[in-house]
């Protein structure tokens, strides 16, 4: 009967084949689109990285960034192997903010590292899996050597970590004064983002950050409170404090978007628009009846209402934006109302102590006072220009959530690649004293596990060598197994008078150390722990709590790629 | 899909596409601008344009690079209206600055850092070189005798504004030092500048604006001659305080009247608009009486909604009788026509479009309806008569409506054009502290390039006026400049050869590229000019600076180099050549520091690029593509 009707069609339309690739890394055509990934993530990796214009081709805004969130939104592969890459590493950009071209360089060398050993994928996922545990075990430990413990009696850590942060996009163009005004700035948002007094469940207040472009870095401030743009023609008089607030979540344009979309019927000679408006206006009598003075909306307000409220002495401020409505809400105590149809019961209302105006070169605003204690403040960044200030907007978001996850793990780790030689040489130690055990463990060969090791480590130190865009080289001391950077312009005989201290800054050149070429073998050491008196200074710090996830993203990405042993497609 | 184009840094793309885009604008800048025609091949349409910033507006750069130099410009634009060629050109130079790094192997970190250096030298050489209003007044003072003016002007007054500042300075303090004792503390520090300005009244007083527009008008006479009367005359209706001279861009819109000859040209207080003759009669019969006038943001029609509201798609009438649209906006017109009447309103200004029906019927009851009005000037208008400004028509009420307000017929231009229109112009009495720009021309090409040099003028005394202070001009400034990044470069190469340490191996080299980008940009104004060869610029120039380095001594010296410069290049200023003699040539301070800046931060963004992003689906064949 199928075949039948099949016939008597007069059109077939052929569906293709799914297609079926069979051991995926071993094509070449994977391969390649690996590499050029990897190459273009790598080059866009730390504070002199090369930066990536992403646009439409037909006249579309440019977006220029190193940013990871940016760069993995913008490419889209047809790949599946490189979406699977891809979507991995968004995933734990949104959740930490920080270190996703970390996670996905590293992941990448893996990748790399493992076809160019050619051992059997099923002992390079084990013995990842197990060198993943060494390495997060480690840097759990006490005594770990690439750690540094954050003391938030002093703010100079917390400081360094954000600059690290800040400087590590180029593409904010800031001079050291700047980064470091800037940082500072951070540090001094995030503290006030602590509560003072601690009830039973600490909860941290916002930082809402507003951008200027126009002015100079060294411009950017924090405040008390929260700032919002406003009409430039707002005049209030005098207002006696407290102010009751009410804050609307739903658009007061009077029109029906928030109904969704379907048919609607209605009777003929119904004027809609008049009756919502008058609904609007019902709205507005209650509102003043109840002595608000403040009135704000996430979206559009209804000019005729805005009007009726301005006459009747009421700030209004609309379009507000969906993110400051979490800090409004703290910041006033105010629930937002999200229908118009009901009357507002008056326990929504919130309020502030006093409000004032505050000019910011063309931008006029209104800066809300809290009545009580609150954990609310504002960011003003300036810059000179819009893609400055946009990648600038992204760091500090960034920073302040590093600084936040300080406040669960208070830890550091050693930055400019420090951390990756430190760790390769202690996994690399590491797994060669406990060959035995392990590989009895795992059920490989000692070769096969040294090998996979050996291709671990050196992914770590790929890692470490990608900050160097320059074409300088990078080495490692033979004591604490730090990196160190060789400008490509400078000779042996130079060395010792040049070199700098290492990536982190904690090692000084002047102490008599042999370095080795990170690309070169060299004898397995245990990378001995800095003793010092005064606990470390570190000019460049990593977040803790991202990196170590990083790492285990990275890590088992990585082995779900070398996985994948069928990748079907779709082709229809 | 990604496509990726990885450039070699050796020949970097984006670097030498921002250099071949500024190579257009050569020609460009500099005082002495000519017309040029950009023409659509594809629809054969083709623009009259002047300025840099036309040109690359209509250029439409569409890749990545072009864009970037264009959203950089227009920014400029957007708050400084002058300068655009200038950034252009630094932009175009500078990324040559950094190529030829490049080529030398010099490392994107060390460029950019020596680079940074560079720019921190040009502007402390700028904030050092400003000259203050006080010190300009000075000058004219004593230049006012015209012999002798170089020589005097740089042995005496020149060589030594900064002291003759700093006396005043010491002046005025020992006087409010010695009136403190007498007077009230509340009145000590006006007292004192009065006292101080009347003891010493030629050394203390502000520049005439005239002044100032005459040494800022970079070969636009007649396009600053407007915008000072544009100046007086609000400082006039305003009554502005004269030591505290300021020019407020918002109170100045422009009109443009295509068809009158350029002479009639003019500013003229209140607001001009051109009507066409319907509405003309409407004029003539409200004409010369006090009006009611309201303000709507909006469109005047039944259709119009506000910002951010959405209309609904999906919804059917149930009972389909035939309740036609038009009648709907006959109700509507009807209730607004009603309600003007009723508030007695004679005028409406509106800052969005009228419908045609609205005008026609409101020109049945003798309501003037006026559309596109700025809606900066909708807020003064409001502020002198009291009106509020609302979004629909439908909304006014009695406390909305201001008083006070004139129309008077400016101008019949009925006799210069097919369609026959006429001018009005809407003022109140009082001080409303409106201007208008009459600007006119036979030509309909040139009306934009018009605008454009009057609200370039018009914005540089707005910015001369809030620095207080102006840089030497004619390339003076940046000859400065110049002489400052070579000192600083052979600086750099003497403690290198010293103590042989590679830190700071290049930063002689970059700074002299630096120099020469700037170097480059002087010549280019000079050989715009007409006047000079390339070659006989670039001697001219280098033959200057070698001058320079021989006796640099004193501050003053430089003074006479501009004076030279100026003499030699009088061109610069392009009029007639004895006139130029007697005109200081001057730029403006923050126009000029912001126009390098940007052009720098330019080259620092595309420097560090190395691959661009292509997202979306459009085909494009091109070499060096990769695909993800």
């Amino acid at each position: 009967m199928k075949l039948n009707s099949l016939l008597l069609m007069s059109r077939l339309v052929k569906k293709s084949p799914s297609v079926c690739t069979d051991l995926p890394l071993s094509s070449s055509d994977v391969c390649n689109k690996l590499h050029l990934m990897k190459e273009f993530l790598r080059s866009s990796y730390g504070p002199t990285a090369r930066l990536k214009q992403v646009h439409n081709n037909i006249g579309g805004s440019v977006v220029t960034s190193s940013t990871s969130s940016v760069l993995l939104q913008a490419i889209a592969s047809s790949q599946p192997i490189i979406s699977l890459i891809r979507s991995s590493i968004l995933n734990h950009v949104s959740r930490f903010s920080d270190c996703g071209l970390f996670a996905a360089v590293f992941c990448l060398c893996l990748l790399e590292q493992a076809g160019q050993c050619g051992l059997r994928k099923n002992v390079m996922i084990k013995v990842n899996k197990h060198l993943l545990s060494l390495c997060t075990g480690y840097l759990q430990q006490e005594d770990c050597g690439c750690k540094v413990k954050l003391d938030f009696c002093s703010s100079q850590n917390l400081i360094t970590l954000a600059r690290s942060v800040i400087s590590s996009k180029p593409t904010c163009v800031l001079t050291e004064p700047e980064s470091d005004h800037i940082s500072r700035l951070a540090v001094q948002a995030f503290l006030l983002t602590v509560p003072c007094n601690i009830p039973d469940t600490v909860r941290l207040g916002r930082t809402a950050t507003i951008t200027i472009e126009g002015h100079s870095v060294l411009k950017s401030a924090v405040f008390p409170g929260l700032l919002l743009s406003t009409p430039e023609n707002l005049c209030f008089d005098s207002l006696c404090s407290p102010l009751h607030v009410v804050l609307f979540s739903i658009s007061l344009a009077g029109d029906l978007s928030e109904i969704g979309d379907g048919r609607i019927e209605m009777h003929q000679g119904v004027d809609v628009d008049s009756q919502i408006l008058d609904q609007l206006l019902e709205l507005g009598k209650q509102v003043l009846k109840d002595g608000v003075k403040l009135f704000l909306c996430q979206k559009v307000i209804h000019p005729v209402l805005q009007h009726y409220l301005r006459c009747n002495g009421v700030i209004v401020i609309e379009r507000l934006g969906v993110s400051l409505m979490e800090p409004l809400i703290q910041l006033t105590g105010a629930q937002p109302v999200a229908t118009l149809h009901a009357t507002i019961p008056s326990t929504v209302y919130g309020k502030v102590h006093n409000v004032c105006i505050r000019q910011f070169g063309s931008k006029t605003m209104l800066h809300l006072h809290p009545a009580g204690e609150t954990a609310i403040c504002s960011m003003i960044l300036c810059h000179r220009n819009e893609t400055m200030l946009n990648e600038l907007k992204l760091v500090c978001q960034t920073t302040e959530h590093v600084l936040r996850l300080t406040l669960r793990e208070p830890f550091a780790l050693l930055g400019g690649g420090c951390t990756e030689t430190h760790l390769a040489a202690y996994v690399r130690h590491k797994s060669k004293n406990e060959v035995s055990e392990s590989t009895s463990v795992l059920g490989c060969s000692q070769t096969e596990y040294l090998l996979a090791a050996e291709a671990f480590c050196h992914s770590l130190e790929l890692v470490a060598t990608s900050l160097e865009h320059d074409g300088g080289t990078s080495l490692i001391d033979l004591t604490h197994a730090h990196h160190w950077t060789l400008p490509s312009d400078v000779t042996e005989e130079h060395l010792e008078g040049v070199m700098a201290p290492c990536g982190c800054g904690v090692v000084e050149s002047c102490q008599n150390k042999t370095r080795s070429y990170l690309d070169t073998k060299y004898a397995g050491f245990s990378p001995a722990p800095l003793l010092t008196a005064s606990p470390l200074q570190a000019t460049v710090l990593d977040s803790f709590t991202p990196k170590v996830n990083a790492l285990g993203v990275a890590v088992e990405t990585a082995n779900l790629v070398l996985d994948v042993r069928y990748v079907i497609q779709d082709v229809n | 899909m990604l496509e990726s184009v990885i450039i070699n840094s050796r020949q970097h793309v984006g670097l030498q596409k921002v250099s071949a885009l500024a190579g257009r604008f050569r020609s460009s800048i500099g005082p002495i601008k000519n017309y040029k025609f950009i023409q659509d091949e594809v629809s054969g349409e083709s623009v009259l344009v002047c300025s840099c910033f036309r040109i690359i507006e209509n250029l439409e750069p569409t890749c990545a690079v072009g864009q970037l130099v264009y959203e950089t410009v227009q920014a400029h634009h957007k708050g400084y209206r002058s300068g655009s060629g200038c950034l252009l050109f630094l932009a175009g130079a500078w990324s040559r600055t950094a190529l030829d790094c490049l080529q030398r192997g010099i490392a994107v970190t060390h460029i950019i850092k020596a680079m940074s250096e560079g720019i921190d030298i040009c502007l402390d050489v700028c904030k050092k070189s400003s000259v203050l209003f006080k010190d300009i007044a000075v000058m004219h003072k004593r230049s006012a005798t015209p012999q002798d003016l170089e020589l005097q002007l740089s042995e005496e007054a020149i060589a030594d504004t900064s002291q003759v500042a700093a006396k005043v300075h010491d002046k005025c303090l020992n006087m409010s030092g010695q009136r403190r004792v007498k007077l009230s503390r509340h009145f000590c520090e006006a007292k004192s500048e009065m006292l101080s300005s009347a003891l010493l009244p030629d050394l203390l007083e502000l520049p005439d604006v005239a002044v100032l527009a005459e040494s800022l008008s970079h070969g636009c006479e007649d396009a600053m001659k407007l915008a000072v009367e544009a100046v007086q005359m609000l400082s006039k209706m305003n009554q502005q305080d004269i030591s505290d001279p300021s020019f407020d861009i918002s109170k100045v819109q422009t009109c443009v009247l295509p068809g009158l000859p350029e002479d009639c040209t003019c500013v003229v207080e209140g607001c001009v608009f051109r009507l066409s003759d319907e509405q003309a009669r409407v004029a003539h019969r409200i004409k010369q009486q006090p009006l009611k006038v309201a303000l709507v943001t909006g469109d005047l029609s039944q259709t119009y909604r506000h910002l951010g509201f959405k209309s609904l798609s999906g919804v059917g009438v149930c009972e389909h009788l035939d309740l036609s649209a038009s009648s709907k906006e006959d109700e509507w017109l009807e209730k607004v026509v009603n309600r003007l009447l009723n508030l007695k309103v004679n005028l409406i200004l509106t800052a969005g479009l009228a419908s045609q029906k609205v005008i026609q019927q409101c020109c049945r009851h003798h309501i003037l309806v006026v559309e596109k009005v700025n809606s900066s000037v909708l807020r003064i208008i409001a502020s002198s008569t009291g009106a509020v400004p609302v979004s629909y028509a439908t909304q006014l009420a009695e406390h909305c409506v201001g008083n006070g307000i004139n129309v008077e017929i400016w101008r019949d231009l009925s006799s210069y054009e097919r369609e026959s229109s006429t001018a009005v112009n809407i003022s109140n009495g009082r001080n409303g502290g409106l201007v208008t720009a009459v600007i006119t021309s036979c030509i309909h090409g040139k009306l934009q390039a018009l605008e454009d040099q009057f609200w370039a003028c018009a914005y540089r005394l707005h910015h001369a006026l809030k620095d207080r202070a102006l840089l030497p001009g004619a390339g003076g400034t940046e000859v400065l400049c110049v002489h400052q990044l070579q000192k600083q470069a052979e600086y750099h190469r003497v403690e290198d050869s010293k103590t042989g340490s590679a830190a700071n191996l290049y930063r002689g080299l970059v700074l002299q590229l630096m120099a020469d980008g700037l170097i480059d940009y002087i010549s280019a104004v000079m050989v715009s000019t007409g006047r000079f060869s390339a070659a006989e610029a670039r001697t001219i120039v280098s033959n200057q600076l070698q001058d320079f380095h021989k006796d640099e001594i004193i501050a003053g010296k430089f003074w006479q180099l501009i004076l030279e410069s100026r003499r030699e290049d009088a061109v610069f200023s392009a009029g007639k050549p004895d006139e130029a003699l007697t005109v200081k040539i001057y730029d403006n301070l923050s126009v000029k520091q912001e126009a390098w800046r940007k052009a720098l931060d330019l080259v620092f963004l595309v420097l560090q690029t190395d691959a661009e992003i292509i997202t979306g689906t459009g085909q494009r064949t091109e070499e060096n593509l990769m695909r993800l």
